[in-house]
Formats: structure tokens, sequence, C-alpha cells
């Protein structure tokens, strides 16, 4: 099953692309299915369909769903939340109030790529498109999995604590709700159980991330930021979109001439940074793209002779490699060359952190037992080199 | 202090209006702190120039800086981390920040620290806030209270529990799970910086929020539901900035049908909220740095002054009312004959003669029939459930 999914900053055009391309996949004999994760919802819009939680046909060979974000919370975290909604009513929170804080934000981004998972493997498509949240909130979907793990076992760890040795006496020192083990249980089953699964999906060979950009410089450098992020969890960019390009109907308008101008420039630059990645470009409409022949009619600008389901390009991988005296390790981070990395090894693991976000990777054993000695940034890469310690043997 | 937060779905231009703001302040001769909280930070892509985790002069009367995360949760969280990472000391790993991120609103909690900061200094009038995306800024509103709560149940609770137990199962080698001492001082510091940062953000008379919002239907309907909710925690709103409005040089051709669609949600921006309208124009050429902006900043707020209060109060409000969910909308000046309720989808459409006014609902509300609506002194309540 490949799958792709589609992010970017907000308003670049992200659920048009995404359904332009299942569009495109579906007419051309693949097995579709096409999913909003976004949970301010536009997919159904853009389709001129109304979606449920569960594919819906909407066309041959083609199925759409959106996420319903709030119930697939509530089946895996039902327990937890109403213990929170009891503990905030009981401080005299209203009500109104106490549900609202009670919707824990991380479990909404884990779930919703849950259902989206689920769909997926269950319906034997050949072609998954997700449309996703802007960037931001993408980057925490798809690193969450691997974030959460540590995260987690602490709340497990203090909720054991609390209940084998301070709970019982402190049920007499005040009478406050206190969490029953079925609440922890239920983050425990997800965690343990799902995660895992979660994060194979994401980091599997057959599933690409597409960056979405308009031809505006905060959109760009907000893609070059996530490309990077994304490098750093080991999730495959395969290409860039270059959304809304002025065609020349408009680049000919007095008032649009300096734009003209700008996204030539802008396009350039986009393929030179970020290459090898292949810059798919669609033009502005002359209104806005609903319904599936404009959407056909869409995809066909922006893919041209390339499959849309293909894998445009593959990223490197981290490389752990023998040199003299020691190992390198070889992590690809595009776009990094000017910026600050803090690299550090922590017992077993890699500690890399890019300024916004920070991976913790195991070391293979053979690695694990020797000393950072130092670490070079070049071509796009970070290279880090082991040797064993000073006076060891 | 006076504390404006900008905020509205991604790429509305968010960040060029938080920075006119700030310029636009300054020019009215306030001493201004340009505050960026949102963890994609592009203040330094739209000024053309770096911006730091350090404060640093932007302009006169401007100083800028963006609030660093992962380096803010290393500096206060140390003792935390220590304990939760003896309390895992026998399952090898460590716990680190990043991790604790996940922890809900804790990112936004430290962002919003930095306010307090900048008020303590006692240097500055304005404090001009680029937040997060409205989601993630809804979240960081909530997190004052779910915090609290904690603060003042478990954490209290457990370090009574603590000393009591110390002694007790220091003897049974099972140390690293009781916290020491500093971890609860750290935990007390983070909670009294909880509750400055509360009483910030509730008081209407010197903190409100403003949305920027573009004129396209996505945008509007996932601002009117940040609207919704921003009165539901008690932050005031006091204006809506629409953004890149396309001029009418630019709507006669190629983009006629877009201007056409444009012109249909300002209605429905007009309708959604109920509060004073700024806009800005798309203009030829993209804004980049100080003087762009500055021109921004004059040609939204003209003479006016940018850290106005521009108006004050909630009018829309959720209570609870003999068990009932009651959502409160303030509509002055009109008499029940003239006002028809009904719900669509997730919002609550409220008619007034020929104008409607569209109101998200909630997630408790959601989908519940409307029991009874009234009007009572200028209030419509209406009964959910």
């Amino acid at each position: 099953m490949r799958v792709v999914l589609y992010t970017g900053k907000g308003g670049v055009g992200k659920t048009t692309t995404a359904a332009a391309t299942a569009v495109h996949a579906a007419r051309s004999g693949r097995s579709t299915l096409v999913a909003s994760a976004d949970s301010a919802h536009s997919l159904g819009d853009v389709l001129e369909r109304r979606l449920g939680p569960s594919p819906s046909r909407i066309a041959p060979g083609l199925d759409a769903l959106e996420v319903d974000t709030p119930t697939e919370t509530h089946r895996h975290w039902g327990a937890v939340r109403d213990y929170l909604v009891s503990l905030f009513r009981y401080q005299g929170i209203e009500e109104v109030v106490a549900e609202e804080l009670a919707l824990l934000p991380g479990a909404e981004e884990i779930t919703t790529l849950l259902a989206v998972e689920a769909h997926a493997r269950d319906g034997g498509y050949d072609f998954v498109v997700v449309d996703c949240a802007p960037t931001d909130s993408a980057l925490r979907l798809l690193t969450l999995p691997e974030v959460a793990r540590g995260a987690f076992r602490v709340l497990l760890r203090v909720q054991r604590v609390l209940a084998s040795v301070v709970t019982p006496l402190a049920r007499n020192l005040i009478p406050v709700p206190l969490p029953e083990s079925e609440v922890f249980r239920d983050a425990e089953q997800l965690l343990f159980r799902k995660l895992r699964r979660l994060r194979d999906f994401a980091s599997d060979r057959r599933t690409s991330v597409r960056l979405v950009v308009t031809p505006e410089r905060m959109v760009i450098d907000e893609a070059l930021r996530a490309h990077t992020d994304l490098a750093l969890f080991e999730l495959s960019c395969d290409a860039v979109v270059m959304n809304r390009l002025l065609p020349e109907a408009a680049a000919e308008e007095e008032f649009f001439r300096d734009w003209a101008r700008l996204q030539v420039e802008r396009l350039a630059e986009v393929e030179r940074l970020f290459a090898p990645l292949p810059v798919l470009t669609a033009p502005l409409q002359d209104d806005e793209v609903t319904g599936l022949d404009r959407l056909a009619q869409h995809a066909d600008r922006l893919f041209g002779a390339v499959e849309a389901d293909a894998v445009l390009c593959t990223a490197p991988r981290i490389r752990f490699q023998a040199e003299k005296g020691g190992y390198r390790v070889e992590v690809p981070l595009p776009h990094t060359a000017s910026r600050q990395l803090d690299v550090a090894k922590i017992d077993d693991e890699l500690v890399i952190e890019t300024g916004t976000r920070r991976r913790c990777l195991p070391l293979p054993r053979r690695i694990a037992h020797l000393e950072l000695s130092h670490a070079t940034q070049r071509d796009g890469s970070l290279v880090v080199h082991f040797a064993a310690a000073e006076g060891a043997t | 202090m006076r504390v404006i937060l900008l905020t509205g779905k991604g790429g509305v231009g968010k960040t060029s209006h938080a920075i006119a703001t700030a310029l636009g302040a300054a020019a009215h001769g306030h001493r201004v702190f340009l505050l960026s909280a949102d963890p994609a930070h592009s203040l330094g892509d739209a000024l053309g120039q770096r911006v730091g985790a350090r404060p640093m002069s932007l302009t006169e009367g401007v100083v800028a800086r963006e609030v660093a995360v992962l380096d803010e949760l290393d500096r206060s969280w140390a003792e935390i981390q220590r304990w939760l990472r003896e309390l895992l000391r026998d399952e090898t790993d460590e716990v680190l920040a990043e991790e604790l991120l996940v922890f809900p609103g804790l990112e936004e909690l430290v962002a919003l620290r930095a306010i307090r900061e900048v008020e303590e200094t006692g240097d500055f009038d304005v404090c001009v806030v680029d937040c997060a995306p409205t989601g993630a800024t809804l979240r960081m509103l909530r997190f004052p209270d779910a915090l609290r709560i904690f603060m003042e149940n478990f954490f209290d609770l457990e370090r009574r529990g603590a000393r009591l137990l110390r002694p007790l199962v220091e003897r049974i080698h099972a140390t690293g799970v009781i916290p020491r001492d500093e971890f609860f001082e750290a935990i007390e510091r983070l909670y009294s910086d909880v509750e400055d940062v509360r009483h910030i953000l509730l008081d209407g008379d010197r903190t409100t929020a403003r949305l920027v919002v573009n004129p396209a239907r996505v945008v509007v309907e996932e601002t009117r539901r940040s609207f919704a909710y921003l009165s539901l925690y008690g932050v005031a709103t006091d204006a809506v900035v629409v953004n890149r409005l396309l001029p009418e040089e630019a709507a006669g051709g190629f983009l006629a049908r877009w201007a056409e669609r444009e012109r249909g949600e300002l209605d429905s921006i007009e309708a959604s909220f109920p509060i004073p309208q700024f806009r800005a124009p798309l203009y030829p050429h993209e804004l980049c740095g100080i003087e762009d902006l500055s021109r921004l900043a004059r040609d939204v707020f003209g003479d006016r002054d940018p850290a106005a209060v521009f108006t004050h109060g909630r009018p829309i409000r959720l209570r609870k009312h003999a068990g009932r969910t009651r959502l409160e909308v303030d509509l002055p000046g009109v008499s029940k004959e003239e006002i028809e309720v009904v719900t669509r989808g997730s919002d609550l459409v409220v008619q007034v003669r020929n104008a409607s006014r569209w109101i998200a609902l909630p997630a408790s509300v959601r989908g519940l029939p409307i029991r009874r609506a009234r009007l009572r002194e200028g209030v419509l309540e209406v009964d959910f459930g």
C-alpha cells in the first residue's frame, strides 16, 4: 500500500492538492482512499460530497473520509476524560468549561492518525492520500508516536506510585477524586499496542510526505524547516508542490507585475533548495477548484506525465559505518548548513536537536559503548564520530 | 502593561500584523515588546533579519524576542526532569524535555510565561504576542486552569504524602520514587507562574485578543470557532483584522471571480464577529521589513493607536443553568419578534431581521437540540439539552 501525506503552512491548498491527487490516481485505475486528518475538515467541500468517518465511495475506485476526531478520541480516551471532568467539576469549574478542558490535545492527534491507519489497512487500497493538518501540528502528529512513548511511561509510573504508596493515605487527607486504575489502563493499552504501529505506518518506505508551498517567502521558509525535522525523524519526503503560480493571464496585469517576477525567482529557489526533490507546479485557477472534474483537470496540470502514486524521490536513511578507530553515524539533515545543531550522547542514545525538535536515536550496541568524539555538518548531513574512550582497551 | 494577542488560522498574515501592531504602537510613543510564542517562529522571516531567543532592539521603541521552548524547559524543568529520571532509573531510558512536551499545554505555558517576564522588567507599556495558529492558542488559554487544578490537588497532596512516607520508604530502598523538596519547589514556581499568566490573560481591561482572517470561507469558519472559544475561556477579543483583500485594480481581471467570493465572505465576517473590524489590502509586492510593515500599520489603523482597547466585554457566554448548558448572546436593541434561532451543523444561527449571526458551538453542546430560547434585557438565552 502506497501512502502519501500532504502538509504545508495553512491556506496553501493542501486539501485541494490531496483531493486532486486521489482523483487522478483513481482515474488511472488505482483503488484509492483519500482521508482528512485535519480537524478543520474541508475535504468534503472540495469533493462536493458529504463525508463521514468511514470510507464512502464517491467515484469508481475512489473512497473518502473525514476522521471524526471527537468520537475517536472518546473511544480511546473516554475513561481518562471522564476522570478529568470529574476532577475539574469538583474544583467548582463550570461543567461546560470542564468538558472542554478535558479534551487532551496530544490525544486528538494520535487518535486521528490511528483512525486513518486502521481504515487504510482494512480497506485493502493500492493508494492512500492523507490531507494533514498544517505543518506544525502535522509534524507533531507524525513524530508523536516516538515522543509520546517516554511521556506515557512517566505517567504510568507516577500513577503506580500514587496508587500503591501515596493514595491510600492521601485519600484520608484530602477528599478529592483520585484516578482509578482503569483510567490509566486506557492510556497504557493505546500506547503499547498502537504507537508502534503508527510509527511503522509513518516511517514505512512506501510512505512519503509531500510539502505544499505557494511562492511566498514565509511559506517556503516554514517548508524548509519542516523538511529538516521530517528528515530528523526519518520520515521521507518525495516531492514539493508549488501551488498558486499566477497564470500568464494574471501575470500580465499591472497590479501583479511584481508578484509575477517574484514567483519566477521563488520557483527557481525552491527547485535549488529542495533538490533532489522534484517540484510539481500548479497554477492559480480562476475560481475555487471543487468537484471531481475540476480536480482531475487540476491534477493533470500538476502531475503531467508523472504517476500520482509513484515514489518520486527516496530520502537517504541514517547510516552507521565503521571507520578507523570507531564508528560514524551519518544523519541526513537538509537545510542545516548554517544552523546550529546540538548533539550529545546520553546513555545509549544519540540526542540531536534542531532548535525546534529533538530526537533521541537509540544506538546499536556496538556503538553505544563508545564515546562521542566529534560531529561535523556537510552537504545536508550531520556526521557524528564515535571512538573508544581514552584509556579503555 | 497592555497585552495584545494576535491569533488566527495559519498562513493568514498573523505575524506581519503582530509586527505592524508593534511598530504602530511604538509610533504612538509606547515602549513595545514584541514576543513570538508560535513554535514555528516567523518574526525573522517577516522582518528579513534574525530575531533570537534573547531580546533585541528592532527599531526605536520596539524590542523583540522569540521564545525557544526547548531551552526554556531545560532551564525551568531541570529539577523536575531529575526526579523523573530517578523515577525511571530501573528502566534505563532518559526522560527529556521533548517528551514532557506532550503533556497538554506545557509548551504553551512556557511561551506564555515570557509575557510575565516582560512585565516584570517594568520597561514596557505594551506587549504584542504573535501566537501559534488558532487551535494551539486555545489550548494555551485553557492550560492555566487545568494546571492550577492539578497543582492544587495532586502535587500538594503528593507532597504531604511524601513527607509522611519518606522515612518509611527509605528503608525499603525506594527513595527514587518519592520526590525531593527541590522537585516541589520547581512545581510551586511553575504554579505561581501559571497564576500570574492567568491573571494577565483574563484581565479584559488590558489584555485582548485580535483575530486575523482572510476573506476565504475555510478561514472564516475556523476563526468563528476561535472567537467563541476565546469568549468561553474569558478572554476579550477587541478587533478582527481582515487581511489581503484584493484591491479594486486587481479585482477586475483574471481574479474577478475570487474578488466576488471575497465580497461574500466579508458579509459572513460581518455576521460572525460583532466587534470592530480593520482591513488590509493585498499589496502589489510582498511585505518584508520594518518599512513595509510600518506602512501596513498606517494603512490598517490610520491615526488610531493600535494599542487602544477597541471594545470591552464578552458578547458570547456559556454557563450551566439548572443542569443544562445555556448560551448567552448580547443582542442589545432588538425585540423578540425579530429574532429566530436555529442550529446548523456545528453552528448556532441567530437571525435578527435580515441579518444573521453565526456562532460556533463548543464540542460539549454540539449536536444537542435547542430546548428553549428567550430574550431578556438585551441578552438572548439559548438552553441546550
